[in-house]
Formats: structure tokens, C-alpha cells, sequence
């Protein structure tokens, strides 16, 4: 078992800031010269979007929202339509081989879930501890060596 | 849900004081990364949000340990903490010796 297939266990949280912001049905009172933000190329039906593909458009639609909030300690897209926001490490001094700790927020561009999780880090960054939440508030730990072979739970 | 910067100062100070422990904070914190994702948080004042935010992910996840009843920061990488996060908002918050644990 490896540090993703737990992940990918965990229960995802709904997104619960979706907004229409289509308003199609909104009569146009005029019109404007509306151009886009930025341009980005089109997609082809079918195509698999590779992770450079999907950092391209989470750059221009859900960068504001998520990297502003989640992601000061940087992003990742996955293969799996998924991009991960990673908090700042937040150091201890007094934990032996651990650095620290830092919440990683993970969006599905596919579903628009959510889900995130605190992890702690050795000093030489490999995960050695996340802690996912489940909806009814249990909290625990999963562990891992410095090879990223999981240890156990408590 | 309005959130000042003041209140997230308490927060600090009374987990640091032994008035609140630090698996309350985390669910306080918690509270407000919920409301957060709603889109209806309002900061006080609007200016300060950033420090808000930062000291709100500050005390989510507070309550880390590395081993049953071991938590991962000690009160000083707390206090520092607090500082890094929202900074000296009248800091007043005695510093000792304890180890958190």
C-alpha cells in the first residue's frame, strides 16, 4: 500500500462552492466587447488531458480560487484530472526526523470534488504521516517509512 | 460567519495559555475552512484577510501528533507560529517552558 492508494480510499468532500455563473437564462441588456481572460487552445473531444494540459487550465479557471487559498506552498496536477494545492510547511523544532506539517487541498476537475488532508514531512520531504478526516470528525493517522512504505495506522 | 483577526489572536492565546486545547482550536478552524468553502466568511477587518487565512490554517491542524498523546509543535513553534501567521496584533501571551504534550 503506498501513499496514494490511501489517499484515493479517503472520502471525498463535496465541493460546496459551485456557482452557476453561466446565467443563461439572464436577458442580455446590451452588449459589451467581452474578450477572454486568457487564451488557452482548444480541447479535442475524447482527448486525455495530460497534467501539463490540466495545470494550463487550472492556471486560467480555478487557480484564484484554490491557489490563493490552499496553495501558497505550491501545486501539482496528477494524471487523474486532479490538481493538489499544498499548504506552506509549518516547522517543528522538536520533532526528530520531521520538518513539519502542511494541509494539502486536492480538487477532481472532472467531478468538482474536494478533499483535503494534513501530512507531516521528514527533512528530506518524503510524507511520513497524513491525517485524513472523515465526515464524522475521526481523525487518524496513517505512516509511512522514509521510502514511502506504509508502516500502520492509529 | 464573521472571522477577525482578533478572534483568530484569541485562539493563539488561549491554546498557549492552557485555556483551550489544541484539538479545540482545530475543530474551530475547521469550523471556518467549512464556511470557507461556501463562499460566506466575511474577514474582519476586510483588509487583514490574508493574516486571518494564514493564522486559520495556522490552528487547523494545531492538534498534529506524531505518536498517541505527542504532539508534533511544541508552545514555541506555536508562538512562532502565531507570529509568522498574523504577526504582533498586541501579543501577550507568557512564554514558558512547556512542552505541549
Amino acid at each position: 500500500m503506498t501513499i496514494d492508494d490511501l489517499r484515493s480510499d479517503m472520502d471525498a468532500a463535496s465541493l460546496g462552492a459551485c456557482h452557476d455563473l453561466g446565467a443563461a437564462t439572464e436577458p442580455q441588456g446590451f452588449a459589451a466587447a467581452v474578450g477572454p481572460l486568457r487564451q488557452i487552445p482548444p480541447t479535442q473531444a475524447n482527448q486525455p488531458l495530460s497534467p501539463e494540459r490540466l495545470r494550463q487550465i487550472d492556471r486560467v479557471f480555478f487557480g484564484p480560487f484554490f491557489r490563493d487559498k490552499y496553495g501558497s506552498g505550491g501545486d501539482r496536477a496528477l494524471k487523474n484530472h486532479r490538481i493538489r494545492y499544498y499548504g506552506p510547511v509549518q516547522p517543528a523544532s522538536d520533532a526528530g526526523e520531521l520538518i513539519g506539517r502542511r494541509y494539502v487541498h486536492e480538487f477532481d476537475t472532472v467531478t468538482g470534488l474536494t478533499r483535503g488532508w494534513h501530512e507531516t514531512l521528514d527533512w528530506m520531504g518524503n510524507v511520513r504521516q497524513i491525517r485524513p478526516e472523515r465526515h464524522d470528525g475521526i481523525k487518524r493517522y496513517y505512516q509511512f517509512d522514509g521510502d514511502g512504505r506504509y508502516k500502520g495506522s492509529w | 460567519m464573521e472571522v477577525g483577526l482578533q478572534a483568530v489572536l484569541r485562539v493563539f492565546e488561549d491554546v498557549l495559555n492552557g485555556r483551550m486545547l489544541r484539538e479545540q482550536a482545530d475543530r474551530w478552524a475547521h469550523a471556518v475552512v467549512q464556511e470557507e468553502e461556501t463562499g460566506v466568511v466575511t474577514y474582519s477587518p476586510p483588509r487583514e484577510r490574508a493574516r486571518i487565512w494564514a493564522g486559520v490554517m495556522y490552528l487547523y491542524g494545531i492538534d498534529m501528533m506524531t505518536a498517541p498523546n505527542a504532539y508534533l509543535h511544541s508552545d514555541d513553534d506555536i508562538r512562532r507560529g502565531m507570529i509568522a501567521s498574523i504577526g504582533m496584533v498586541g501579543v501577550a501571551v507568557p512564554k514558558d517552558a512547556s512542552t505541549g504534550t
